[in-house]
């Protein structure tokens, strides 16, 4: 008999995935012979008929049972018409699905719990500690430079003094936004230290215009990951998007300082 | 895939590695050091202003820290690729535009996802959107609302949507000739 059960990825230790109908991927399972594969659901573009698409592929592989966080009700209806049991609400991994649908717990599980409401209401204790282990290694992560850049700035804040910074900056909308935009261009890093390096400059005396344009470069326009955006993702399409970006930041600035003035009166 | 493993922080952020990390850090280590050999009171001027800087972003932080925890509670990498839209439209661009604002971790984890979901035939106008719309970070908006002012977030904000919409577009139109 096989099981088929909506994932987001294509391994058991993937998630089951909310949406029968739009999910990335159907893992099928053999129970009688172990035997399981990752298909990816033609479905999953979430175009009009995305659910019949899943349908097909469920019934073309001679599935018996759907396990999923929701199907529609029409997906459903079709499902059991040929003799295909749907079993939704389902929530964790592909293989806890599957031990559950073993055992007979998911029916119970259903009603008790509907998918929507799952996932606020019924979060796991090990999903909320991923969670906070994901973002402590992330925040972690993102603190000696900021800590360093912090400590460059205190420097740089008693030993600069703001004239001479501010007559770097011509005081030209245009050429001090196409600074800033070489600046970000150039410097790569999380876009947390472009916010104060930003706002640091400001109090220097150094054009909103330059300190937008280097903002937004610093994450759209990158230099220093050229090679890598090049190797992923060809060379044309590296150099025209980086281009481009760096094009499209002098208006975003420029239009940016310009509709807060006009703000601010 | 490598962006899941990679989301987890222990990489370093824009292909910075950790040697220059270490190397970045030393230096400014070091600044502090031969200034206070030469000039005590300044240094400790520099490091007054220093701390000065880190209180005015002690509460930022904890915000940034709230936010990347719920991010990370109820986005994951999987999630944004189902955003993720391989439609070149208007449709497809906003959605590549939301996945782009909810993604975290480095550019650079992106590009073996985005390789991929290119090769399934992805154009490169989503992928191009996806991209310009990592600069919005909802995680690290309170700092930048700290420095900026709500006003010019919310202007820029919306401005680097538009103009990631424009680059779609124009990468669209582009991959077709």
């Amino acid at each position: 008999m096989k099981v088929a059960i909506s994932a987001e990825g294509t391994t058991l230790g993937a998630a089951v995935s909310r949406r029968f109908g739009i999910c990335p991927y159907l893992i099928i399972v053999d129970l009688d012979t172990g035997e399981w594969e990752a298909v990816r659901n033609p479905g999953s573009s979430g175009k009009r008929g995305a659910g019949v698409e899943a349908i097909v592929l469920v019934l073309s592989k001679g599935v018996e049972a759907v396990v999923t966080g929701y199907s529609s009700p029409t997906a459903k209806k079709h499902l059991e018409s040929n003799g295909v049991d749907v079993f939704t609400g389902v929530s964790g991994t592909i293989e806890e699905a599957l031990e559950g649908y073993k055992k007979g717990e998911i029916q119970k599980t259903q009603e008790l719990k509907p998918a929507p409401l799952n996932r606020w209401l019924f979060l796991k204790t090990s999903t909320v500690a991923d969670a906070l282990e994901r973002s402590g290694n992330q925040f972690a992560a993102m603190l000696p430079i900021l800590f360093s850049v912090v400590l460059l700035l205190g420097l740089f804040n008693t030993l600069v003094p703001g004239k001479l910074l501010a007559s770097l900056f011509s005081g030209t909308a245009i050429i001090d936004t196409l600074w800033g935009a070489c600046l970000g261009s150039i410097i790569a890093g999380n876009p947390v230290n472009s916010y104060i390096i930003g706002g640091e400059l400001l109090k220097h005396g150094v054009s909103l215009f330059a300190v937008t344009a280097l903002i937004i470069t610093w994450v759209t326009v990158g230099l220093v990951q050229l090679p890598a955006e090049i190797a992923a993702l060809g060379r044309k399409f590296a150099l025209v998007r980086n281009a481009i970006c760096f094009i499209l930041a002098v208006p975003i600035a420029l239009m940016t300082v310009v509709i807060l003035n006009l703000i601010a009166g | 895939m490598n962006s899941v493993n990679r989301e987890n922080g222990r990489e370093t952020k824009a292909g910075i590695s950790l040697k220059g990390i270490i190397l970045f850090s030393i230096f400014v280590l070091a600044a502090y050091g031969i200034l206070y050999f030469f000039a005590p009171e300044t240094a400790l001027k520099a490091l007054k202003a220093s701390a000065k800087i880190s209180l005015s972003l002690c509460l930022p932080l904890s915000l940034v820290f709230s936010v990347m925890f719920l991010l990370n509670l109820f986005v994951r990498p999987a999630h944004i690729a189902g955003v993720f839209s391989r439609e070149a439209g208007m449709k497809g661009m906003l959605l590549s535009a939301a996945a782009g604002i909810i993604s975290m971790g480095p550019i650079f984890a992106w590009y073996p996802l985005m390789k991929k979901l290119r090769e399934e035939g992805a154009g490169e106008g989503p992928i191009a959107v996806f991209l310009y719309n990592r600069a919005i970070k909802p995680f690290l908006l309170p700092v930048m609302i700290a420095y900026f002012g709500w006003a010019y977030v919310a202007i820029v904000t919306i401005l680097t949507i538009l103009g990631s919409i424009v680059l779609g577009y124009f990468m669209s139109s582009i991959s077709r000739d």
